[in-house]
This record gives C-alpha cells, sequence and structure tokens, in this order.
C-alpha cells in the first residue's frame, strides 16, 4: 500500500529502460572431459518447505523491499508471491519450465517488461535439472554448459565443497544475468542473489526461519 | 438407543458451535458499542502496542511470523518497527514514509497522495479503533465471548483492490483493538494481534525516525 510511490518509480525505471548491447563474454574456462551428462539443482525441491525469503530488489538505484515466497505444488510447478512486509501481496505467479501464469499483480507493477524479465529469473531459480552438453573448469570451480533455448546456462559447482556457486544465463555473445547461491548444507540456500548485467537489477534473497 | 445418544451429542456439539460463532449486534449494541470505542479512542494521544503478524496465504504449510513494536503519537506520527525475523521500520510522517531496513535508511516523499492519505487514516483508525466511517465503509458488528468484532467493506475502488475487508476485534471491557486482519481479495489475509498496548505514554518525536 505505502509502497506504491515506490513501485510508480521503479516502474518508470524499468520503462525507462533502454537495452545497452556493449562487450561480449571472453570464456576464460579450459575445456575439460565431461563428467555428467545432468545436473539436479538441490534447492527450491521439497514440496513440505514454505521457502520464504526477505527480499531487496533494486533497479536503477532505486529500492524495493518485501518478502519472497516460494512453494513447490507439484511435480512440475511453483507458486511464487511477492508482498510487502506488511504482508500485501503485490505479485502472484505460478511457473514451471513451459508455463507461466500470473495469478494476480498490483496494477503499478502490471508491466511486461518488468514481469517477462522476472519470468526468465525466477524459472532460472527454479529450475531443477540441467542437461549437460559441455564441461569446462577454472581455478575454482568445474563448470558445465547447458544449453537453454537459444542460449546457455553456465553452472558453476565449486572444487572445494562441490556446492552449486552460481548459474550464469548467457546469450552466445555475453552474460544476461547471473545467479549467485551460499549455502550451508547444499540443500537449502540461505542467500541468493540474481544480477543482471545488461540492467541494473538486482535482486537479493535471504532466507529468514519463522519461528 | 445409541443413536439417540449420538443425536443428543451432536445438538450439544451444534449448540456449543453456535455460541461460539458470531452474533450480529442489535441497532442498541452498535450505538453503544461505536461510543465505548470513541470514548477510548478520543482520549488516546500516544499509543505503543508489541504486535504479531501472521501472513497466511492458502498454499503455505504455516503462516509467516513477524513481530515488532507499533508507535503512534497524535495526529498523525506513526511507527511499524518490525524486530523479529529482521530489523525494518517504517515511518509515516509529515507526508513522508522513513525506512530503515536493516540499517539502510531510505525516504520517499509521498506528497498529498490521495491514496497513501487515505491508507494512513485506516492503519492509525484500525489501532485506535476509530474507523467507523459509514462514507468510507459498509460496516457490520458482531458479538463474540469477550469481544466485539467490527467488519469494514471499503467502498472506494482503489481501496478494494488492496483491501477487500478489514475485521477488527475489540476487546468488550476495554474497547480497545486487539486484532486486526486484513483480508486480500482472495481468501489470503494479514491478521496482527496487539499485544502489551499502552497508552498515553510519554513518547518523544524523536522517536519517529529511521
Amino acid at each position: 500500500m505505502q509502497k506504491s510511490t515506490i513501485q510508480f518509480l521503479l516502474i518508470n525505471c524499468f520503462l525507462a529502460i533502454v537495452l545497452i548491447s556493449c562487450g561480449s563474454v571472453s570464456k576464460n574456462y579450459t575445456p575439460k572431459k565431461l563428467d555428467k551428462t545432468s545436473y539436479t539443482v538441490p534447492y527450491f525441491t521439497d514440496s513440505k518447505t514454505d521457502y520464504v525469503y526477505k527480499t531487496n530488489i533494486s533497479v536503477y538505484g532505486n529500492e524495493l523491499t518485501g518478502i519472497f515466497i516460494a512453494k513447490k505444488i507439484n511435480d512440475t510447478t511453483h507458486r511464487i508471491v511477492f508482498t510487502t512486509e506488511f504482508g500485501n501481496k503485490l505479485m502472484d505467479f505460478e511457473i514451471s519450465e513451459n508455463d507461466f501464469k500470473v495469478n494476480s499483480i498490483v496494477s503499478e507493477l502490471d508491466r511486461k517488461i518488468l514481469i517477462n524479465t522476472l519470468r526468465e529469473d525466477f524459472r532460472l531459480l527454479l529450475k531443477k535439472e540441467y542437461l549437460i552438453q559441455e564441461q569446462f573448469e577454472n581455478e575454482s570451480a568445474d563448470i558445465y554448459k547447458s544449453a537453454d533455448g537459444k542460449r546457455d546456462n553456465f553452472i558453476f559447482i565449486s572444487k572445494k565443497d562441490q556446492k552449486l556457486e552460481k548459474i550464469v544465463h548467457a546469450s552466445k555473445t555475453k552474460e544476461k544475468f547471473t545467479l549467485f547461491f551460499n549455502s550451508e548444507n547444499d540443500i537449502f540456500a540461505e542467500k541468493i542473489q540474481i544480477i543482471h548485467q545488461n540492467i541494473k537489477l538486482k535482486i537479493e534473497l535471504n532466507y529468514f526461519k519463522t519461528e | 438407543m445409541q443413536t439417540k445418544i449420538y443425536q443428543f451429542l451432536f445438538l450439544i456439539l451444534c449448540s456449543l458451535n453456535v455460541s461460539a460463532q458470531e452474533q450480529k449486534m442489535t441497532a442498541a449494541e452498535i450505538s453503544q458499542f461505536k461510543e465505548d470505542v470513541n470514548v477510548v479512542a478520543k482520549k488516546i494521544k500516544t499509543l505503543s502496542t508489541d504486535f504479531v503478524q501472521y501472513k497466511h496465504l492458502d498454499f503455505l504449510s504455516k503462516d509467516i511470523e513477524t513481530s515488532g513494536k507499533m508507535v503512534f503519537k497524535e495526529p498523525a506520527l506513526l511507527q511499524w518497527q518490525y524486530k523479529k525475523p529482521y530489523n525494518y521500520s517504517i515511518t509515516f510522517k509529515n507526508g513522508k514514509i522513513l525506512i530503515n531496513d536493516e540499517g539502510k535508511k531510505s525516504a520517499v516523499d509521498i506528497g498529498d497522495s490521495k491514496i497513501f492519505a487515505r491508507i494512513n487514516k485506516l492503519i492509525v483508525g484500525s489501532v485506535s479503533g476509530n474507523m467507523f466511517d459509514d462514507k468510507e465503509f459498509t460496516i457490520s458488528y458482531f458479538k463474540l465471548k469477550g469481544q466485539n468484532l467490527a467488519k469494514f467493506i471499503p467502498k472506494d475502488a482503489t481501496l478494494k483492490k488492496y483491501i477487500k475487508q478489514i475485521e477488527l476485534t475489540f476487546d468488550k471491557e476495554e474497547a480497545t483493538v486487539v486484532q486486526v486482519k486484513l483480508l486480500e481479495s482472495s481468501e489470503d489475509y494479514t491478521r496482527i494481534v496487539l499485544k502489551n498496548k499502552v497508552i498515553n505514554a510519554k513518547i518523544d518525536d524523536s522517536v519517529f525516525t529511521n
């Protein structure tokens, strides 16, 4: 409610976004022999768990905060809800690999460019299974390349503790956005960052335990 | 014989159920209740209370619980301070919203936003209990055990988009609000339980900052 002004500012920023294409992704990774053909992400997979995170979304210097909730509602689909700290629902989506449904969205946020961006972000965040075509490595991680339509996802697994560190979503020439994960046990991600490279958009999720 | 016992038990259960339910107030009870609440609300210069907020979403296994402290000072200084499980405060002051999100401070000028003015009035009203405005809401009144309940349905279309209904539960003796329930357009709601309420303690203006 009280957020509507902030939202309005944010939307204007979203609308003002001009996609600047520049540079290219140089892959400084060393090719390596494939050691697996698929990778299963351990996060967001338990249908009994309510995944609840305090969220900061920063768009072109503007901040929007609230609570992000994800729940696996069947084998293929997650429900995603974003509310303010007061609890008012700002967006409510159902998302799977091939489907996307907007259950509700406040009119201030009901913009195609925003919805499409979040749809891509969340689809990747909740994606469970990756088929691997190529493998690389750098100093600290094994890197698995998985085709995603016309684009690719690069999955970074740390060499030190075999945890999923990040997923880079990239076109053939440049990185689009990156998901960073922090996890204690490799089952649950306590902290997640979604950082866009071509627009100034950053989403930070911090898990909180409700007592 | 056994059937009769079951029938009897069933009847008892039914009657128990009825007595636990909401009963509509009579016209006389409504005017008495409104008067009681208004007398108390008029005396409120400052108010501070602990609160526990339960966010209920149908698809979740359990409600999302957050808690903290709310402080109000006449005529329109208001602060919600969440302390668990995170530190977040939002202060309404002189046409501004001041936010402190885990130490990160920000301010938004809301100027004379009409919807904001209405929402601010609504928050203050729902905590003090003084929001019996027939122009803004369709109001219905009920009696519960030891409590009174008022249900407010917004008349304004814009407000209705955010809140389908507000339910205020009052302690019968003290005539103050003990629970605020905000129902959204779907069957999801936010329930805020107020406790340890302190009325008219000295509260400095400097509290209302981020």
